[in-house]
């Protein structure tokens, strides 16, 4: 728990905690502050802040923005964490086998991750969502299945750093399974630097999501920041409301997970915080 | 000042010198209140185990303690001036001017990128002035290079750092120091990284070099073999005090502090009148036949591979109860043969027979239970314990990973953490909790809770404070009479070798050079690089000294270390 208690002294990584859990409330309270869909039309198009008891405006239609970017944050934070949860598993999976067993195995498993590397991500995700339907679970799967590559590429290194490592041999020669062992000496060793990377793939999620909707690619049942912005890019000049909240939304979003992230890396990478204390 | 009394003025005084160290650290001070002289042409050695705080006494002369530390009291004098109360320039100047330094580590102290003769060159460059000339400082640096015994100074100045041997590395070090003739020489464990036979030449280097320019010289070790071999003058650190002071025949022969004589009992010797040749069952128990291994290290694309021969036709039987030393000097394929036995590394021939089977035929399940019956521990105690596992689990895991239940193999895990001198509580705390000496006994306490019946000692006690050292030998040498154990005992170090072995065997370059029981070995060698090697174990004049050994008794017995 040294690792928690040096965090809350981390000053950047706490903004982006406190920030971040301000964004988290507003998830949960949406639907207490916002009762009313954040699809209905509740004034007249174009109703600027403030006006019409509308704060942050309303839009095309006249829909409440300030109830889509609450909305909005649900979908965002839900496709941003499930996503890069889903990305972990798929790197760390490959990672650690391709780390661990080496040899032909890994060669195979990494030409497979360059693959993946070398086609653009964003691309790969229009294809993907485009071809199966846009919904939630196909628009997390295909986020993750574009993020793992890093991940398996850290996991690997981490793998192979550890995997000679006098305390890993100890175990083989006390009779300890390969499961076991990567299970329970290589992974708890690596576990640092992947979780940092995982906490900043959320941000990127966050974003290859909004883009997706901006696009028109994401779940349509769904108020989302990327849909928002796309729905109101084309009046910006005279409704500049409609794109810049959740735009803003988004930002402070995605850098709130980024201060975050190098927090818990300054914080679990002993070489900085032993230089810290 | 005449020059009668210059030459008597010391090059370096410390007087009453305290560091302080940041709060929260295990001790307010790192060194307290500590007084000697080094005098012209003299060798004064500072002594003490890690933690004592040598050191930074070496790191305070030239001003180079880290920020976090300062002098608290007390003043050091070189060569008439305090470094702590110079400006930069003046402290630059006698920075390898005045005073030079060499350290433990030559690879690490050499710019990678620079050939070497230009590393010199540049030690020339920013102290002489005026500028000398290039055909000067070049002509100079050949000097240096010959001066430090380096074969071949013309191609050497050309080399890279990477491309020389630690020796070789240690030698241009020295030449770097000795480039601007200082007064004063500080050495850190310049030779602690370096094979016994290196040793010797480069602190008979240093010897000679201090007679020649009648410098002196800081020579800081961990090692009484090496005081005895080059020191004048001793003094006897511990948690950063002086524990004692004097010469060498004083500090060695007739030690007033108990810890002094602690150290110096702690000395691993070759004790051969007491060496019984313990009764051996007559079969044998591990067998190894012609044992072949070549590493092949790829280099450029047209460039044939590098290939070193670790092992080349190694053979050796090992019998129960019998402990078996394997010496060798680093590169001898020591550490691979014990790996290979293991089947951490696989051999590219030969076979190992292990109860009847041979062991390089087993796979899956069949060799998870032929290991359970050959352990292994590794040097480095930080290393091979799993800094997330509690020391209990990392014990208890073997057993359970045999079927044994958890209470069952927690409970033995305990018995066994107080069986190796620690506390039963030991078993809920983590492995950064203790120190080096307190790690090796958790890591033999692993290997043993399997029940063994062979022990591989992989330089088991080589990264250990000699009095450490010395309660670790002592628990294995109990514990292989209680459970029966056959030992391979891996290291480099033979004072070690002969200390707890039966029998030992002599590797160089992956070849056996000797065999044969250890009294035998050490009193009539046979082979030329076993009688070098003897040759240059340090302090080997001094301690086996007749009536030396009556005086240090049995070995000490097995107690909780630090």
């Amino acid at each position: 728990m040294d690792a928690a208690r040096a965090f809350l002294r981390h000053p950047s990584g706490m903004v982006g905690l406190v920030v971040l859990l301000v964004v988290v409330v507003i998830a949960l309270i949406a639907p207490i502050v916002f009762p009313v869909s954040p699809w209905e039309m509740v004034s007249a198009p174009f109703t600027p802040p403030g006006e019409d008891g509308l704060l942050l405006g309303g839009d095309t239609l006249g829909r409440d923005v300030a109830a889509g970017v609450a909305y909005g944050a649900r979908v965002s934070l839900v496709i941003g964490i499930a996503s890069a949860m889903a990305a972990m598993v798929i790197g760390v999976t490959i990672g650690a086998i391709s780390g661990y067993f080496g040899g032909k195995v890994d060669l195979v498993l990494m030409r497979v991750t360059e693959l993946f590397q070398t086609i653009p991500a964003f691309v790969l995700a229009i294809l993907l969502v485009a071809t199966f339907n846009p919904s939630l679970l196909t628009i997390i799967l295909t986020i993750g299945a574009v993020s793992w590559p890093p991940l398996a590429r850290l996991t690997r290194a981490e793998f192979l750093r550890l995997r000679n490592r006098e305390f890993v041999e100890a175990a083989l020669c006390q009779g300890e399974g390969t499961l076991q062992i990567v299970l329970g000496h290589i992974l708890p060793n690596a576990i640092s630097p992947i979780l940092v990377v995982t906490s900043l793939t959320v941000a990127t999620a966050i974003l290859l999501e909004s883009a997706l909707s901006f696009m028109g690619l994401g779940d349509p049942n769904l108020m989302s920041w990327g849909f928002m912005i796309g729905a109101g890019r084309t009046v910006i000049r005279n409704a500049w409301w409609m794109s810049v909240f959740p735009g803003l939304a988004i930002l402070i979003t995605v850098l709130a997970i980024n201060l975050f992230g190098e927090g818990l890396s300054d914080v679990l990478n002993p070489r900085v915080s032993r230089r810290r204390s | 000042m005449s020059d009668a009394v210059r030459a008597k003025a010391p090059v370096l005084s410390v007087e009453g010198l305290s560091i302080a160290l940041p709060e929260g650290g295990d001790r307010p001070f790192a060194v307290e209140n500590v007084s000697f002289e080094v005098k012209p042409n003299e060798v004064v050695c500072l002594v003490g185990e890690s933690g004592s705080g040598k050191s930074m006494i070496a790191h305070a002369v030239l001003s180079l303690l880290p920020k976090s530390v300062d002098i608290a009291a007390g003043a050091v004098i070189v060569a008439g001036q305090d470094p702590a109360k110079l400006d930069r320039q003046a402290l630059r100047r006698l920075r390898g001017g005045e005073a030079a330094m060499i350290f433990q580590e030559p690879l690490s102290s050499l710019n990678p990128l620079k050939r070497v003769g230009r590393q010199i060159e540049e030690m020339i460059l920013t102290h002489q002035k005026p500028m000398p000339s290039a055909i000067e400082v070049h002509e100079r640096v050949q000097q240096l290079l010959t001066q430090v015994g380096l074969p071949n100074p013309k191609l050497l100045e050309k080399s890279y750092p990477f491309e020389l041997s630690g020796g070789q590395r240690q030698r241009v070090m020295i030449a770097m120091a000795m480039a601007n003739r200082p007064a004063l020489l500080i050495a850190d464990e310049p030779t602690t990284a370096l094979d016994v036979t290196t040793q010797r030449q480069i602190l008979r280097l240093i010897d000679d070099l201090r007679r020649d320019r009648g410098m002196g010289v800081l020579l800081i070790t961990h090692d009484f073999g090496v005081v005895a071999d080059v020191a004048d003058r001793v003094v006897v650190l511990r948690h950063g005090k002086v524990v004692e002071q004097g010469t060498v025949e004083e500090v060695l022969r007739s030690p007033k502090a108990d810890y002094t004589r602690e150290l110096i009992d702690a000395v691993p010797k070759a004790r051969l009148d007491e060496i019984r040749r313990t009764a051996v069952h007559p079969t044998p128990l591990l067998e190894v036949i012609g044992l072949e291994k070549t590493f092949r290290v790829k280099r450029g694309l047209l460039q044939p591979p590098r290939e070193v021969v670790a092992a080349d036709g190694v053979s050796l039987t090992l019998y129960e109860g019998e402990t078996l030393a394997v010496v060798g000097e680093s590169g001898s394929g020591k550490s691979t043969l014990g790996r290979m036995i293991m089947r951490l590394t696989e051999p590219d021939g030969g076979a190992i027979r292990f109860n009847g089977q041979d062991l390089r035929q087993l796979r899956g399940e069949a060799l998870r239970q032929a290991r359970k019956q050959l352990q292994i521990v590794f040097q480095d105690p930080f290393a091979s314990l799993d800094p997330r596992q509690k020391v209990g689990d990392a014990i208890a895991r073997g057993p359970m990973a045999f079927g044994t239940s958890r209470t069952e193999a927690m409970e033995q895990a305990r018995k066994l953490l107080v069986r190796v001198g620690l506390n039963a509580v030991a078993a809920d705390r983590y492995p950064h909790e203790f120190s080096g000496g307190q790690r090796q006994r958790i890591c033999i306490a692993r290997a043993l809770a399997l029940k063994p019946r062979v022990l591989i000692a992989d330089e088991a006690v080589s990264a250990l404070d000699v009095s450490v050292q010395a309660q670790v030998l002592a628990l294995l040498a109990e514990l292989r009479q209680e459970m029966k154990l056959a030992m391979i005992f891996i290291t480099h170090d033979l004072r070690i070798a002969a200390e707890i072995a039966d029998r030992v065997i002599v590797l160089q370059k992956g070849r056996i050079v000797e065999e044969g029981a250890t009294a035998d070995v050490f009193t009539a060698p046979q082979a030329a690089y076993t009688r070098d090697l003897l040759d240059a174990i340090p302090g080997r004049d001094f301690f086996d000294q007749p009536g030396f050994a009556s005086v240090t008794g049995a070995l000490p017995t097995a107690r909780m270390s630090s």
